[in-house]
Order: C-alpha cells, then sequence, then structure tokens
C-alpha cells in the first residue's frame, strides 16, 4: 500500500523548491556579472580594515608630536596589510615581507609657510626586527647618524629612524633648516612619549667587529640571495683592504635546520651553475661553492647559520669565514 | 503494528516509479549543469559590446624617432628635443585634441621627483597650444588621493597655467577594456572618458626605481590609466607593464630624466634617493626610450624583462641605437 502524503507535506516541499530556484537564480545573476576588477573576497577581508591598523586611536592623531611651529595641513590617515599599497604602491611588498602591521600617515606645514610642509609616516612592523628590516634595506649610504630613536638618521630633507617596532619617516617638501628642526622636534617628541618592549636583536653582536663597516648590518626578512628558504638573514659589509665583502648570519630554530639550509642552499647554488670546491677551513661542515666568478661560504654552529656571500677573492672571504667562526665562538654560540 | 509496517512497504510499481523519476531528476540536473558550464571560465566570454578600446595615436610616418637631450634646465631639453625630431608641430597639428598622461601617483612634494615634473607639463602643454592643438587635457589614476596628488605635486597648477584642463579622475571615468593580446588585461576598467574625442596621445614620466619592476618610465605610466584593484597586477608585473605598451600606442612619449630616482623607488623619499642625470628624451618607440631611460639609472635593457618581452611582442625595439636618436647638449 502506498504511503500517503499530506498537502503540508506537499507545500513546503515546494516552498523549499522555489527557495532553491530564487538562490539559483541570484548565484546565476551575480555570477553573470562577474568582474576581478571589482570583486573582494570579503571572507579574506577584516569587517573593519582599520581593526588590523594598530596604531590605537590617541596614536592614530600624529598632532600630539607635532611641535609647535608646524601646523596640521591634511588629517591623518590609516592603512592596513590589505590596503598599503593604495599609499606606497610597489613599495607595499618590501613592507608586508618584515610583518607590516599598520601605518598612520599625515601632513604638516611650517606654520607660516604653508609651501614648506612635511608628511610623518609612522609604520608599525610588529616587532624590532620588522621594523630594523625596513630601515636597513631604504637606508640612505650618505647620511648623517642621529641618536634619535634605536637607529637613526637623516638626509637633506628627511629624517628616518626605528623605536622599538616602528619604522619613522618623515619627508620634507624643502630642504631648508627651519624644516629640519621641525621634523627633529617631531621626532624627539614621538620617541618620548611612546613607549616600546625591550626585545633586543641579537644578531648584531655576534658579527666580528674588525673590519666591519659600522651601520652597513641589514635585515632581509625573506628571499634574502634569492633563495626562497633564507628568511631573516643579518647581512653586514666588510672592507679588507680592497676587498669589500659581505659576512651573513641567522639564528634559525635548531641546529639540525641551520645544517639544513646549509646544505639545501649549497644545492641551490649548484643547481644555477655552482661548483662545489673542497675547502680547507677548520670549521666542520663548511661548503665552498664558486659560481659565476664569485665565492660563498656556508656553515652552521649550533643554532647559527652563517657565511660568506659573493665574495670576489677567495683568500680573502675564507679569512672572513674564519673571524666570523671565532666571533661566534666567543659569543658563546 | 502490521498495519504500519504495511503502510510503509513500496511494491515494485512503486519502486519502478520512483526509481524513473529520481533518474529523471538527475538526468535534469546534469543536463542543467553542462548547459550552464562556462568552459573559458569568469571574465572571457563575456559579450564584448561594453568593452571598450583604445584608438591607435601614433604617427605611422614618424614611427621609429628619437632624440637625447642632456641639460639641466627642463623647458630648454625638451623643446630642443622636439625641435630635434621637426618640432612639436611634426606631430600636432591645427586642431588636434591632445591629452597627456602624467604621472600624478603620489600626493607628494615635485622636489622628491617620483611624479612628473610639473614645469615639464606646463611647457609641453603651452609647446602642444603653440602648435594650434584646441584643446589639451592632463590626466592620471593616482594611487594616493586623486585631489591630493594633483595638487601637492604641483601638476594641477601647472597644467592650468597653462591652458590645460586637469581630468581628476572619478568613477564614471572608468570603462572595462580587453588587450586582445594580453592575458592579465581582460574586462578590466581603464580611465577612459579623458579619452573621448582625443585624437593625439603623450605619456610624460619621470625616470625611477621601482621595487617590483625594477624601473618605473614611460611604459609602467600607463599603469596610472588602470582601475580597480589594480595592485594585484604586481604579482606579474613584467606582463602587466608589456600589456600596458599593447593596450596604449601613444603619438610620441617623453621621459624625463632630469633627476632620476636611483633608489628606494617608487615613492623616493630622500633627496639623496636622486641623482642629476640631466637627460630628456622623446621618441616615438616606448620601448627605445626605456630600453635608455635604464641606462640612466646604471640598469641596461635586459636587466628590466618587461623591455626585452615588450620587444619581443613587437611594440618597438630595446635596441635604441639602431633609431640612431639624435644626440644634443644644451650646456
Amino acid at each position: 500500500m502506498a504511503r500517503t502524503v499530506s498537502k503540508t507535506e506537499i507545500y513546503v516541499g515546494y516552498t523549499i523548491l522555489i527557495f532553491l530556484v530564487v538562490i539559483s537564480g541570484g548565484i546565476l545573476l551575480k555570477q553573470s556579472q562577474y568582474n576581478p576588477a571589482i570583486f573582494k573576497p570579503t571572507t579574506f577581508q577584516p569587517e573593519n580594515p582599520t581593526l588590523t591598523s594598530p596604531p590605537a586611536s590617541s596614536q592614530s592623531d600624529l598632532m600630539q608630536y607635532a611641535p609647535k611651529s608646524l601646523t596640521a595641513l591634511t588629517p591623518p590617515e590609516v592603512f592596513g596589510p590589505e590596503n598599503l599599497s593604495d599609499k606606497i604602491n610597489g613599495k607595499a611588498e618590501l613592507y608586508l615581507s618584515a610583518g607590516f602591521v599598520g601605518l598612520v600617515s599625515q601632513r604638516f606645514a611650517i606654520e607660516d609657510e604653508p609651501t614648506a610642509w612635511m608628511e610623518a609616516f609612522i609604520y608599525d612592523m610588529g616587532s624590532p626586527r620588522g621594523s630594523y628590516a625596513v630601515y636597513s634595506l631604504q637606508k640612505r649610504s650618505d647620511a648623517t647618524e642621529l641618536d634619535t630613536g634605536d637607529f637613526a638618521y637623516r638626509t637633506e630633507n628627511a629624517l628616518y629612524f626605528v623605536h622599538g617596532s616602528y619604522y619613522v619617516e618623515m619627508v620634507a617638501s624643502v630642504a631648508q633648516e627651519r624644516m629640519a628642526e621641525s621634523i627633529l622636534a617631531f621626532g624627539d617628541n614621538f620617541t618620548r612619549k611612546t613607549t616600546t618592549g625591550n626585545e633586543a636583536i641579537n644578531e648584531f653582536l655576534l658579527f666580528p667587529t674588525k673590519y666591519l663597516n659600522k651601520g652597513s648590518i641589514s635585515l632581509l626578512p625573506s628571499d634574502a640571495f634569492g633563495f626562497q628558504q633564507f628568511d631573516s638573514i643579518f647581512t653586514a659589509q666588510y672592507e679588507m683592504g680592497d676587498t669589500e665583502l659581505t659576512a651573513f648570519l641567522s639564528q634559525r630554530q635548531s641546529p639540525a635546520e641551520a645544517a639544513r639550509l646549509v646544505e639545501s642552499y649549497t644545492s641551490f647554488l649548484r643547481e644555477f651553475g655552482g661548483t662545489e670546491l673542497k675547502s680547507t677551513l677548520n670549521i666542520p661542515g663548511v661548503k665552498l661553492v664558486e659560481i659565476m666568478d664569485t665565492f660563498e661560504l656556508i656553515f652552521s654552529r649550533g643554532r647559527i647559520l652563517a657565511g660568506v656571500h659573493g665574495a670576489e677573492n677567495r683568500k680573502a672571504a675564507e679569512e672572513l669565514t674564519l673571524m666570523l667562526n671565532q666571533s661566534l665562538a666567543e659569543k658563546g654560540q | 503494528m502490521n498495519q504500519r509496517a504495511q503502510q510503509h512497504t513500496t511494491n515494485r510499481r512503486d519502486f519502478l516509479l520512483r526509481l524513473l523519476k529520481g533518474g529523471i531528476s538527475i538526468g535534469a540536473a546534469c543536463s542543467l549543469s553542462y548547459w550552464l558550464y562556462d568552459a573559458a571560465g569568469p571574465g572571457v566570454a563575456r559579450e564584448e559590446k561594453n568593452l571598450v578600446t583604445l584608438p591607435d595615436f601614433s604617427l605611422p610616418s614618424l614611427k621609429g624617432k628619437m632624440s637625447i637631450v642632456t641639460g639641466v634646465d627642463r623647458t630648454e631639453t625638451i623643446r630642443r628635443a622636439l625641435n630635434a625630431l621637426g618640432g612639436i608641430e611634426s606631430f600636432i597639428e591645427r586642431g588636434d585634441k591632445v591629452l597627456l598622461k602624467v604621472n600624478a601617483a603620489f600626493a607628494t612634494p615635485p622636489i622628491l621627483s617620483a611624479t612628473t615634473n610639473p614645469q615639464l607639463v606646463a611647457e609641453v602643454a603651452r609647446l602642444c597650444y603653440k602648435a594650434g592643438a584646441s584643446s589639451v587635457v592632463v590626466t592620471d589614476n593616482p594611487i594616493n588621493d586623486p585631489a591630493s596628488s594633483f595638487a601637492l605635486t604641483g601638476i594641477g597648477e601647472a597644467a592650468k597655467s597653462a591652458g590645460a584642463k586637469v581630468l581628476v579622475p572619478k568613477k564614471s571615468f572608468f570603462q572595462p577594456t580587453t588587450v586582445s593580446a594580453g592575458v592579465l588585461i581582460q574586462d578590466w576598467p581603464i580611465l577612459w572618458q579623458p579619452f573621448q574625442k582625443i585624437n593625439k596621445v603623450i605619456g610624460i614620466a619621470p625616470v625611477k626605481d621601482h621595487h617590483r619592476s625594477g624601473a618605473s618610465m614611460t611604459m609602467k605610466n600607463w599603469y596610472g590609466l588602470l582601475g580597480g584593484r589594480r595592485n594585484i597586477f604586481h604579482q606579474d608585473i613584467n606582463t602587466i607593464i608589456t600589456e600596458l605598451a599593447m593596450m596604449v600606442r601613444p603619438t610620441l612619449v617623453i621621459l624625463d630624466g632630469t633627476s632620476a630616482m636611483m633608489t628606494n623607488g617608487p615613492t623616493g623619499g630622500s633627496l639623496s634617493d636622486l641623482r642629476q642625470t640631466n637627460t630628456m628624451i622623446v621618441s616615438t618607440d616606448q620601448v627605445a626610450a626605456d630600453a635608455f631611460g635604464a641606462t640612466l639609472l646604471g640598469k641596461t635593457a635586459a636587466n628590466l624583462p618587461y623591455i626585452p618581452k615588450a620587444a619581443a611582442a613587437g611594440l618597438g625595439t630595446a635596441d635604441y641605437e639602431a633609431l640612431k636618436p639624435i644626440r644634443l647638449n644644451t650646456a
């Protein structure tokens, strides 16, 4: 005997079917208008972009750091990782790869001289390593070192410094002394009013100091020397007579990881035409590769991955490698 | 209990009927899916009636022309560079409607050379009018706030002082385009409205380092015509620059290498990022102009993958010497 179906069941069934047809129609309509230029995958974006921008509201008002000589020219602008490129375009990737969290920027003008203006950029890089990375990678070579914040320098029209996890740029529209004094005062106010953690970057101390080009230490956050597995690599420039050399080191999670990276970087160099040579250095596991008329020396010591990159002079490279190994030993690595 | 069990029993006839209905439902769903399936994917199989295409603004008779003038004064070097190619009158005729595509990407001061120099914009606009142009329009779709960018770069004021009209982009100015030989610019919004009734286009760009592409010069300058979420193209920067050069065939390009941004581009920030390279380049071949511009940054065309790529696509030559550029020195 067949089961009878009640009218209620029929109505409910039709209602569900109509509902599904409406949903299908909506999807078809939306899909027919798809355009990647305007499509935004909202599931990957915060509901409120400002939530990803860490500077608190009180810090977003940069007027609090401005000396009396400056007056606000424009309101503050806030950017997060999702829209940083709207401010700095192609340079955004540099910041994003170094852990960028948020940016607040604002323009100020000299009170009685509106054509003389400057823009302050306060980048929150999430950590002192992040802020040091973007600072060191953009550092101007002919700059004047200052003692504002942790690291600082000025050029004819600008001031750049690191304060904890903040990287700060102040760029002026004119190169004049009055403006320079104003941006220095702004920088001092910022460092005085902004508290930071005590996280130190220990890698600075691991490099040997002899022949070291002071102020040349950089932090490459990713893809160092074109090798994808090389992240968080510190480099330092050395001048040994007429020879310029680049030493590098990186603290890894474990001795095993450091040793594995020595092998994988050596393989990477061989893959791109490098020739592995026998090294006579008394450093366990050291690798020497000649590639495109330059020499690469790589070794690990405990959790530290270290070496010399792109040296034109093998003898000098080996000498620096020994110095680096010795320095690591002396500093308990 | 037995009666309830009997009610739920399905006989052979009911079973076959339900099987048939189920089969028809599944078959209908599959047929519908097959009918709706878009093998070409989104964006490609769109109706093309709404797409716009920029006309070819180049002058066939002036193909492959190039001049390189050294000097510190932009108004002087641009005049000499144009005169070397027969004067602005060779490119602009009486009644022409000219569009100057400048680089106003950032709301930064002209001293930083991150944007087109305002004096140069004013001078080119003046020369166009002198040659008989009936209108000169200056436009760009800046990265930063458009109004601030045109104001703070000085381009807006300079253009107006020369009688040019500044078109600050609005949402309604954009229309989708597709570059037929491209893969990235497919149904993508471009700054279309300023090109209405225009018959001559001049690109004016500074020579800059660029974090992603290695350099930003005349071809990269067309990036400022893109709308939408254009920053996604940074993932394939060399292809997008090549496609931009396919999209825009200008009457001529002006590459300002008076003060080149050697480092920390495209924004720069410090005067120490700049070097006085004191060179003005005018060319009807944008690939050649960029190939020469690369040398001002201490690079070669081969160092910038989009240049050989554009040359291979037939958009110009990377061997700028083959054009026998006219070289002058105003010093």
